[in-house]
């Protein structure tokens, strides 16, 4: 009906350019290669979406100028899902389907992404997630997801013992948010056992506190935390959300150094509560060191801060390198797996880029060379950073994979 | 149709029953502001019964319907003291109180959320939801309608000629409590992902505005409505940073613009005379 | 710790009281529910914070937020209510929804949806007295509650405008018929309790030293569960119903519900509409309400 009448255009686009190629004499190689980005730019997490956007427009830009892939212009087609994982899930058909993309970089969230890998292996066209850290996501929905990230259960066994040397640790009460999967995994399961791995006592064990995305007061918890006077505190939260736990924590005068999953880490953490060390693990951070995340953030940040809809003091987010990873490694694939970016070989190529994608070692990240394991999860470098009177510091690194593989 | 298309035509029809269980149960004067709840009993009810017992899908969404219904009667009992807005706010409370009990209902995945559903198909999803349209149309020319409407315009005058009112109200709340249980466990399978979120406050409210937009006084209403809430934020795309406000100014604007929503019978009548004249 | 956790829940209680009574206003007096109220507060924060962090004193700062909330409860009610008042009542309902969307959207777009905070500094000093803690900010929304509350009451009943609004209340015909202008009491209900929100808005955000655009969404939920709980009619209600659920809360988290906490909240909602369906104060009856 009303389709059809939309996708004319297209659709004559499409048989001008294969007549043009075919006239210009059978040429290898399409003249746009399209890939698609699911990123939540309305919405509570608006700011990711939206600088996520920002990061993707640069990448597109840098390729673009600097000779496009194999010759073809690069478009990346970005489509927001402000969070909702159908939304996440219908983006993705009208990426893969109606735009013939042949790459997704997203969806952001968990819950997102679990609704949309599904939809991915239906179509059969790679997603990977930017930040979707709940365990085991990608691993149900293999062979077409693929996720950037590291499983919070392998950063957390770097992670604790770190925090348990540095501050002398013995116990520890768990607070966490119970509405957030990733977090309430983490919370009541994930870190539980790995600190009982590593002899530390969980103070509250029958007893762990919770609370809800959203809630504004945590004094009661908070006071519970304080009463049962443990040299250390678990907060397993989504940063917004520990922004809350961290300020209340300040105000009743509890300070004991923190630990958490990948979720804390943000800029804006570092303000709530300046005197509280945060220890967590992170591949990204705005001000790392080395010559890749020192151009990549000196060339973002500006961009950033002049995008309208994002706050004045914005930095870079690991999310934001995360998607920036993805999408080179989509570009990567194209140039080296032999993609052509023809329509007849849509799929073909989306199974080219799953199979280098799958086997892919040591390829350059921000922080470090990153692979894929069986599980669709990255093997990446990352680092436990400790968060003190303002600003990250690295403090031990690790791999998520064995010390031999390339990666590390 | 582009599986993008097909998609959003699951959703729609997945609202659609939504929209229904909650134009049912208006149908008799009381508004409830918690069918995500009966949704949410019906997606999980159902998908428990098809991943871990292997049971059918349509015989797993038949037995969730009868026991949501159960359950919509069961509470609708006591809150029928209830009027207006204040049976209104109680239903709000029961939703809260399911989408906390599934939060930390650690057997089907809590927070965590569960999976393993089949996906089906928009047919399958259609073959229900026009079917129960259907059904809510014949409904609509039935006696058993004429006594909901009297008990929706005047509830004593409706108990005073002889009408079970008692009766009526807990029939419509357990039908509609079904209705929403069918959505729920289509929503499950569509999905092939439940997670509490899925269910709160927010699902409610959104099945009453699409029966509210689309026209509160005829079924096809909410199908317009379904229709409408489902595809506007799609083509709202191109405006990006200003959607989510562009969709709630474009709400103001249809509630002014037509307070008995979308569709009604006079609106019905015309488009329907006009085709015959044509 | 119990003393402590008191006053954690007294604190906690006059945040709810101070929204429930927003929400009462106009639920009160119109049989409506404005389901913006709860972004009125949100604005009401982030003008606060805006005002507090360009270094105006604490009282400019309430008055910013009072009047930036009140100017959008005035848009409000000239768009989204007077002409839906004939309506039925879900239809205005979801005019205010409307409005909520759209006022989360401009802030995102304004602040961002990253927690803004407050620097350090604000924080306010804090007071040891024997095994509890208390902050002067808390200590302000306490006071200012009881205050809010106060002067609530004594417009709504000392006051011939309050008299009017309540008359409106009881009856509209009978009201109209009497010469009270409805039109003008409605605009005056909808701007008391807008007022009231941003107010609140200004007070909490500050107490808590952080903001989202999101932060009205779960805590107006609560606000009306109390509101529900202290009656509908009854300003007073608010300042007992409030308090109760707020220690009620923190009771549930001491001892070891933390997880059943909304369980509890919503659970009693339920029990009082249904055993005292005129709230703790008594006022309005539920089972008496208008229609749909």
């Amino acid at each position: 009906m009303s389709r059809i009448k939309s996708n004319l255009p297209r659709v004559l686009g499409t048989v001008a350019a294969v007549t043009l190629s075919a006239m210009v004499g059978g040429q290898a190689w399409a003249q746009e290669i399209a890939i698609g980005a699911v990123v939540p730019s309305s919405g509570p997490f608006a700011e990711w979406g939206r600088s996520n956007t920002v990061t993707l427009k640069m990448l597109e830009q840098q390729t673009n100028d600097a000779g496009g892939i194999n010759g073809a212009k690069l478009k990346i087609t970005i489509l927001d899902d402000a969070a909702k994982p159908a939304q996440a899930a219908s983006s993705l058909r009208k990426l893969a389907g109606d735009e013939k993309v042949l790459a997704v970089a997203g969806p952001l969230t968990s819950s997102a992404a679990e609704v949309t890998f599904p939809v991915a292996n239906e179509m059969k066209v790679v997603s990977t997630s930017q930040a979707s850290s709940k365990p085991g996501v990608a691993k149900l929905n293999r062979p077409w997801a693929f996720r950037n990230t590291i499983d919070e259960g392998v950063l957390a066994k770097t992670t604790v013992p770190f925090y348990k040397k540095a501050f002398n640790i013995k116990t520890v009460a768990v607070i966490f948010d119970a509405k957030d999967a990733t977090a309430s995994t983490v919370g009541k399961a994930i870190m539980p056992a790995v600190l009982k791995a590593n002899d530390i006592t969980v103070a509250n064990e029958n007893d762990l506190l919770s609370f809800n995305t959203g809630d504004l007061d945590v004094s009661a918890q908070v006071t519970k935390l304080k009463a049962l006077n443990p040299d250390g505190v678990v907060v397993s939260a989504d940063y917004s959300q520990a922004i809350t736990v961290l300020r209340e924590m300040k105000r009743q005068g509890l300070i004991k150094p923190v630990v958490g999953a990948t979720q804390l880490i943000s800029s804006a953490i570092l303000k709530a509560a300046p005197e509280i060390p945060v220890i967590a693990p992170a591949t990204f951070y705005a001000t790392m060191t080395g010559p890749a995340p020192e151009k990549f953030t000196a060339t973002l940040t500006p961009l950033l801060r002049k995008e309208s809809g994002l706050p004045k003091d914005i930095e870079p987010s690991m999310y934001d390198a995360n998607i920036y990873e993805i999408v080179s490694m989509y570009i990567d694939a194209i140039k080296k797996a032999g993609v052509t970016g023809k329509p007849a070989d849509l799929e073909a190529d989306r199974t080219k880029i799953r199979d280098h994608l799958a086997k892919l070692e040591g390829f350059p990240g921000l922080g470090g060379p990153i692979g894929f394991n069986d599980d669709g999860d990255a093997i990446k470098a990352f680092y436990v950073l400790q968060g003190q009177n303002g600003a990250w510091d690295t403090k031990v690194k690790g791999c998520s994979s064995a010390p031999n593989h390339p990666a590390c | 149709m582009s599986t993008y298309y097909a998609s959003l035509l699951a959703e729609s029809g997945i609202l659609l029953l939504g929209a229904l269980s909650v134009y049912i149960i208006l149908a008799t004067g009381q508004l409830s502001l918690g069918n995500g709840a009966f949704m949410g009993i019906g997606a999980y009810l159902s998908s428990y019964l098809t991943v871990a017992l292997n049971v059918p899908l349509t015989l797993a969404l038949v037995i969730a319907a009868i026991a949501a219904g159960i359950i919509g009667a069961i509470v609708a009992f006591p809150a029928l003291r209830l009027k207006g807005i204040y049976l209104a706010m109680a239903t709000v409370g029961f939703g809260e109180m399911v989408r906390s009990f599934f939060l930390n209902f650690d057997a089907m995945g809590g927070s965590g959320g569960y999976r393993g559903m089949q996906h089906i198909s928009v047919g399958y999803v259609w073959l229900w939801a026009g079917g129960i349209l259907i059904a809510v149309m014949l409904l609509e020319r039935s006696r058993v309608w004429l006594e909901m409407q009297a008990v929706h315009d005047d509830e004593t005058a409706a108990g005073l000629i002889g009408l079970n009112t008692t009766v009526t109200k807990i029939g419509a709340f357990g039908a509609g409590a079904a209705v929403a249980a069918i959505s729920g466990g289509l929503f499950a399978h569509h999905n092939v992902y439940i997670e509490p979120a899925n269910f709160g406050f927010d699902r409610s409210i959104e099945f009453v505005l699409a029966v509210i937009l689309g026209g509160s006084t005829v079924g096809p209403g909410s199908l317009v409505g379904s229709l409408l809430l489902v595809f506007l934020p799609e083509f709202l795309r191109p405006i990006a940073d200003w959607r989510l406000a562009a969709f709630g100014t474009l709400l103001i604007l249809v509630l002014l613009v037509r307070r008995q929503g979308i569709l009604d019978r006079s609106l019905i009548r015309t488009l329907t005379f006009r085709r015959a004249a044509a | 710790m119990l003393i402590q956790q008191l006053v954690n829940g007294l604190t906690l209680g006059a945040v709810y009281t101070l929204l429930a009574l927003s929400f009462s206003l106009v639920m009160g007096i119109l049989g409506i529910l404005n389901l913006a109220i709860a972004e009125l507060f949100m604005i009401g924060g982030y003008l606060g914070f805006t005002l507090i962090t360009a270094g105006f004193p604490l009282p400019v700062a309430v008055l910013g937020g009072m009047l930036g909330a009140a100017a959008i409860a005035i848009a409000i009610e000239k768009i989204g209510y007077q002409p839906l008042r004939d309506a039925p009542l879900v239809t205005p309902m979801l005019s205010t929804l409307g409005f909520s969307i759209i006022l989360q959207n401009v802030a995102t777009n304004i602040w961002g949806s990253d927690p803004a905070q407050l620097p350090d500094e604000y924080f306010g000093k804090q007071y040891a007295l024997g095994p509890i803690n208390i902050g002067e900010m808390q200590l302000i929304v306490l006071v200012a509650t009881v205050v809010l509350v106060a002067v609530v009451a004594y417009i709504v009943q000392k006051t011939p405008m309050g008299r009017a609004l309540r008359a409106v209340a009881e009856n509209r015909e009978v009201a109209r018929i009497l010469g009270v202008s409805a039109d003008r009491l409605t605009m005056l209900a909808f701007i008391l309790s807008g007022s009231l929100a941003g107010v609140a808005g200004v007070l909490i955000a500050l107490h808590y030293g952080t903001i989202t655009p999101y932060l009205g969404v779960e805590i107006g939920l609560k606000a009306i569960a109390v509101m529900v709980i202290g009656g509908t009619r009854q300003i007073w209600g608010a300042l007992v119903a409030g308090p109760l659920i707020g220690i009620a809360e923190v009771l549930t988290v001491a001892y070891g519900g933390s997880q059943v906490r909304d369980f509890v909240v919503y659970g009693f909602m339920i029990l009082i509409l249904l055993l005292r369906p005129q709230g703790l104060l008594g006022g309005a009856r539920s089972d008496q309400g208008q229609r749909v």
